[in-house]
């Protein structure tokens, strides 16, 4: 092969970081998607058995929103194999335990159940906070979009700009707001 | 309920159900094994033993030859192809075999007609070349055409042409050196049979047709792309600006970076590579190639100019002063 | 799933020679016919030498025609390619007209493909003209140089303009329609 065809070749099957903010997500609605990127199902390359998955990089998992009554109510099962080692964790005190646990189980089920699979699940990585390790960081070149929209707090945006915003009307001096 | 079971054979023999049979080839199972022994008797003695088929009870040299002619489309001079086809060896043998016998048949060599083939091939795949990829440098051109009539090219094509088994020559199999001989030979006798015109043409639809699907740049290594670059646009007063426009997996095994070059604030080409240096490289040799004209996305070369083209071209770029 | 068990190797279509790209070349280059002159199997192959052989040999004057009359022998068409392949088929009993379009398939082929499945039937060298993909191609270059994680690339933007967000931009054009009238 020549060195302009391997050079190509190399490009093509490169492996790309991307990093995804998980504050304030669906861990199931994102899981979707990370899945995707993993199994490089977003190259027009993918096959397979082509090994083409991106590694993904998972920040703020501690941050992530169950919905409805989930923190409450979802329980996630675990059998040591022993007898008698039949375990329910509910998803507040396995979030408590482990911040990272519950988008990684997402994700594991997100995906196909064949041998790929645990393959693949090493190339996510997840934090829950900010804090990544900076040679990870380094080699990050895309960010996933979100999925829900993360809306700003009031008291995050500067005061000049929230005194300057248009007001459709004024609300009289004595007024109480209920 | 016993008796249902004492009585259920006589109920099936009632109900005929056609047996389902899956279509297979009926091969005994003794005969692969023993294909197997017989291969590797014969490996034993030393592989499988082929005659020439000249040796065969079909067999005629006349029409063979007269065929071979038909076959290309060309009109061939008998006497000058069966000339062609006669090698050296063949000659020596003979001779000797005439002494013993007393006879004297002359039979003509193919030595001139190799050496004017070779002449002839040469020079017209030269003109081609230079025609067909005019801003491609000397070197290079003399590159791709030293890969086009090589001997194992000439050797593969006129294998592919069937003149194994019309070639006169002392030894079964023919080796490539006489395989690319005889085809010299035959160009010559083309050339000498019919005009210049036929010949080219002959010569440009069996030997440069094999540039088709072939990157031309392969054939020309150049040592030090980034110098010759610069060289190149120092001449028209230009600077070129390498920058890293992409990067990935900065730390890991499978990094992979993208250089792009910029003349004047605008990119003449980019690079790929597993380290900076590589992809600079990569960047400068496609640079190169751009202004060369021999791009991956290049025109694809013409393979049906007439005649024997003239090669000048004033665009052409001399690497070399002198 | 893999084909190195499987005895019917794949293969690409391929053209000897480059054949079509400057001249076509037939690729049989002989065949022979051996036939039997009084056996019944052969009457299909002596009928066809004398019709059709003939006008064969003047149509393709590039293929050597063999003739072996064999007693006691079935009927048997060997053709020899180009590329060094031997096909050998019996035509016992079978009849002029099948044997006219074996002859015609014998003409056609490019040699012997019993051994190998074509994987599809296109062929190029160059499949791409804008070259191939890669991770760079539709990429935002601002991602080069951000920092990421970053607000601009992570956050959705793929929600229509909100109750709030549209009265502003209502508001900003109000404004810039008062300033044209003042002017």
């Amino acid at each position: 092969m020549s060195a302009a065809k391997r050079v190509q070749q190399w490009a093509t099957f490169a492996r790309s970081w991307h990093i995804f903010d998980c504050k304030w997500q669906d861990p199931y609605e994102s899981a979707h998607v990370i899945k995707k990127y993993l199994m490089g199902m977003h190259k027009p390359i993918y096959h397979p058995m082509n090994d083409c998955g991106d590694v993904v990089v998972c920040i703020n998992s501690r941050e992530i929103a169950l919905r409805g009554d989930e923190w409450r109510k979802r329980a996630y099962f675990h059998h040591t194999g022993y007898p008698g080692g039949a375990s329910w964790t509910l998803a507040w005190e396995l979030h408590n335990k482990d911040p990272t646990m519950i988008i990684k189980k997402a994700v594991y089920r997100a995906m196909t159940g064949n041998l790929q699979r645990r393959h693949t699940m090493q190339r996510l990585f997840i934090y829950p906070g900010e804090n990544v390790p900076e040679d990870v960081l380094q080699n990050v070149t895309n960010q996933i979009r979100q999925i829900r929209y993360v809306p700003k707090r009031l008291d995050h945006i500067p005061e000049e700009e929230v005194k300057n915003y248009p007001k459709v009307m004024e609300y009289p001096e004595d007024f109480v707001v209920k | 309920m016993a008796l249902m079971r004492r009585c259920a054979p006589l109920f099936a023999r009632c109900i005929k159900i056609p047996p389902m049979t899956l279509q297979s080839q009926k091969i005994h199972r003794w005969v692969a094994p023993t294909l197997v022994e017989l291969k590797r008797r014969e490996k034993k003695l030393g592989g499988k033993k082929t005659n020439p088929r000249n040796t065969f009870l079909e067999w005629n040299l006349e029409a063979e030859l007269y065929a071979f002619g038909k076959r290309l489309n060309e009109e061939f001079d008998s006497d000058l192809l069966l000339q062609a086809f006669t090698d050296r060896t063949y000659i020596i043998k003979e001779e000797m075999k005439q002494k013993e016998m007393g006879v004297d048949i002359p039979m003509k060599d193919n030595m001139e007609l190799i050496a004017e083939g070779e002449k002839f091939i040469n020079e017209y795949v030269q003109l081609y070349l230079e025609t067909v990829l005019p801003k491609f440098p000397l070197e290079g051109v003399n590159e791709v055409r030293n890969y086009l009539t090589n001997e194992d090219r000439l050797a593969k094509i006129s294998l592919s042409l069937g003149t194994k088994d019309i070639i006169l020559a002392a030894e079964y199999p023919v080796d490539n050196y006489i395989l690319a001989n005889t085809f010299k030979a035959i160009v010559a006798a083309l050339l000498e049979s019919t005009s210049e015109e036929r010949a080219a043409h002959f010569v440009r639809d069996f030997v440069i047709t094999q540039l088709q699907g072939k990157d031309v740049n392969e054939y020309w290594n150049i040592e030090d792309p980034w110098t010759m670059l610069t060289g190149i646009l120092e001449k028209d007063g230009s600077k070129v600006e390498p920058r890293l426009i992409g990067e990935v997996g900065k730390n890991t095994l499978l990094a992979c970076y993208r250089i792009g070059l910029y003349v004047n604030k605008k990119m003449i080409s980019e690079g790929f590579g597993e380290k900076i240096e590589i992809a600079k490289e990569m960047a400068a040799r496609e640079a190169l190639k751009r202004i060369f004209g021999t791009e991956d996305h290049m025109k694809p070369i013409n393979f049906k100019i007439s005649g024997i083209p003239k090669g000048s071209s004033q665009e052409r770029y001399q690497i070399a002063s002198n | 799933m893999s084909a190195n068990n499987l005895f019917l190797k794949s293969a690409f279509v391929r053209a000897p020679l480059k054949n079509g790209v400057g001249r076509y070349v037939c690729q049989l280059q002989r065949i022979v016919f051996k036939f039997c002159k009084s056996n019944g199997a052969s009457r299909g192959m002596r009928d066809f030498i004398e019709q059709d052989l003939v006008d064969f040999s003047k149509d393709n004057p590039g293929v050597v025609v063999y003739l072996k009359p064999r007693r006691h022998r079935g009927p048997v068409i060997v053709g020899e390619y180009l590329n060094g392949d031997r096909l050998w088929m019996s035509v016992h009993n079978k009849t002029h007209e099948e044997i006219v379009k074996w002859v015609e398939l014998f003409r056609t082929q490019q040699g012997n493909n019993w051994n190998s499945r074509l994987r599809k039937y296109q062929y190029t060298n160059h499949p791409s003209v804008q070259g191939p993909w890669t991770p760079f191609t539709f990429k935002d270059p601002e991602l080069n140089t951000a920092e990421l994680p970053d607000v601009r690339f992570g956050s959705n933007n793929r929600l229509p303009a909100t109750a709030t967000e549209q009265l502003r931009l209502m508001f900003e054009k109000q404004k810039l329609d008062e300033l044209k009238t003042a002017e």
